[in-house]
């Protein structure tokens, strides 16, 4: 139990999971709200998706250590896809 | 995928400390990674598409977005972070010889992944049980078509894991290789939830 503990990757859980419950607030924060649009919480949500994917795909998936091309097309991926989304919802 | 009765000097010190070693090493396989690789671009295109037609009713989206349950799926989204937490400890129990270890924990994330499934099914259920099915509008067809494809990708993955279970009960036929890319792949499906998640049901 006590490696467990000690593994990088619960540590990366509990922070992963501490995000997860920290981005359900903002968003239950904002039910109540209407239904308007909010530029500022959504940039807030996808900043905090951005850093979950990014740290499931270096810790978990171990790609921190992995090759340079994988390393390249998984950071590529991640930027293009959030610039995209972000740009598309502001324009 | 073969098997691999000498294991590369990397990979041989990986199972030796249990995490990869420092500098360049591949966890799994190249055909693996080459998969993973092409569905994040596939699920990629299916994201902006969402994104387009959302920008064009903005709205509409919200209004349909507030009747999904935020609390079903942040609960789904902790599930799925704990699965694949269970899997890499797994992966780095099997590394280290803990093979009582890592068959525990890899049932306990394919519980994980049923449990997904248990809580994505009861809300499907309300969903359709208050009119908003596939047809209803846009919004809801994205819901049902992401959603859909996820749990298609979530039910392969429960049978991923049990194929890493295959592969870690025999020591003479174990591959290492095959154990790490079993856990890619399951980590993938976490990964994209985490998309959908903040896409469908968070998003302001």
């Amino acid at each position: 139990m006590r490696s467990i503990a000690r593994a990088r990757v619960t540590q990366v859980w509990i922070f992963l999971s501490s995000i997860t419950v920290g981005s359900w607030m903002l968003g239950a924060t904002h039910e109540g709200s209407g239904i308007a649009p909010n530029a500022a919480v959504t940039a807030g949500i996808l900043a905090l998706a951005a850093i979950k994917v990014r740290c499931i795909i270096h810790y978990f998936m171990e790609v921190r250590t992995a090759p340079e091309w994988l390393r390249v097309f998984t950071d590529y991926w991640l930027q293009v896809l959030m610039s995209a989304i972000l740009l598309i919802y502001l324009y | 995928m073969t098997h691999e009765p000498k294991l590369e000097p990397r990979r041989r010190a990986a199972v030796k400390s249990g995490t990869p070693p420092p500098g360049c090493y591949l966890s799994g396989d190249t055909g693996m990674w080459v998969f993973v690789l092409g569905d994040l671009v596939i699920f990629g295109v299916y994201f902006i598409v969402f994104m387009v037609l959302r920008a064009g009713d903005p709205r509409s989206f919200l209004s349909s977005q507030r009747h999904l349950d935020l609390t079903m799926g942040a609960l789904n989204t902790l599930v799925l972070l704990t699965s694949s937490w269970l899997v890499a400890l797994a992966v780095q129990s099997v590394r280290t010889g803990e093979i009582r270890r890592a068959t525990g924990l890899v049932y306990g994330a394919g519980g994980c992944g049923l449990l997904f499934l248990l809580i994505k099914a009861e809300e499907w259920h309300t969903m359709i049980g208050h009119g908003f099915t596939l047809t209803h509008n846009d919004f809801f067809m994205f819901y049902y078509m992401l959603t859909g494809a996820h749990l298609l990708h979530v039910l392969i993955g429960i049978l991923v894991l049990a194929l890493f279970r295959g592969e870690i009960r025999d020591p003479r036929l174990r591959r290492m290789s095959v154990v790490e890319a079993t856990a890619t792949y399951w980590h993938m499906v976490d990964l994209l939830w985490v998309v959908i998640f903040a896409l469908l049901y968070v998003m302001r």
